[in-house]
């Protein structure tokens, strides 16, 4: 069975953290590819971490993905331009 | 200080938002691995420092504002008071863990309520931990926001 306190509370803290994030200030150019293969990076690391905290219910590090995704919704819903 | 290479700039960003990812990861596994919200805390911290001194300040895609910093940094010192009052008034200690309740004082209601949902019986040491790994990420990164501001308020003198 999936635990959800750390799904549940990696979103949100990914939420809070990703609503920070704004593009429109910085040299480098971040297109919707290049959050694509940070994405992608992210699941391989997740899947390296296994099953950290230490539940045997998914053989990936659920807190790490979740705060992953939760990041990204948060950039997505919340982030303002500066 | 915003000086960097066009390399730094481009790959500080996704190291920025994996280590953020490592350390809301220590935080909520604080329970049962060594780390906690103290070590979290840092671990984020670091990945918003590493954007700030890569990209330098007023021009970080990952920047806290002053509100932001406030109220997250109230958010965790009220939120651990706050589980502690509940402790004192529900079971009669200060912090009195009332998720696990092994005095068995608490009702049942309170205690599922508080009940951290996974396969251990962790109760309120979880919230706890996210508490404090706010409080600990707000106020690192807020140290090296103010740093950058006076260095930059210096140079701008000069």
């Amino acid at each position: 069975m999936l635990s959800l306190g750390p799904v549940i509370f990696g979103l949100i803290l990914g939420l809070i953290i990703g609503s920070q994030i704004k593009l429109n200030v910085s040299d480098a150019k971040f297109t919707l590819g290049s959050f694509v293969v940070i994405f992608i990076a992210g699941i391989v690391a997740a899947w390296q971490l296994g099953n950290f905290p230490f539940y045997t219910d998914l053989p990936i590090s659920t807190a790490f993905l979740s705060a992953l995704i939760g990041i990204f919704v948060g950039k997505l819903l919340f982030a303002r331009s500066k | 200080m915003s000086e960097g290479s066009m390399i730094l700039k481009i790959i500080s960003l996704p190291i920025s938002i994996i280590l953020i990812c490592l350390g809301i990861m220590t935080i909520l596994g604080g329970h049962i691995t060594p780390g906690g919200g103290f070590q979290g805390g840092a671990m984020i911290a670091s990945g918003i420092i590493l954007s700030i001194l890569v990209y330098g300040l007023g021009n970080s895609p990952l920047e806290l504002s002053h509100a932001y910093i406030e109220v997250f940094e109230s958010i965790g010192a009220l939120g651990f008071i706050i589980f502690g009052l509940i402790g004192l008034f529900v079971g009669g200690f200060y912090l009195y863990n009332v998720g696990t309740d092994l005095l068995n004082v608490v009702p049942t209601a309170i205690q599922t309520a508080f009940h951290y949902p996974d396969v251990t019986n962790a109760g309120i040491i979880p919230y706890l931990n996210i508490f404090v790994g706010l409080k600990v990420f707000v106020g690192l990164s807020s140290i090296v926001i103010a740093f950058a501001g006076f260095k930059k308020f210096v140079e701008e003198g000069e």
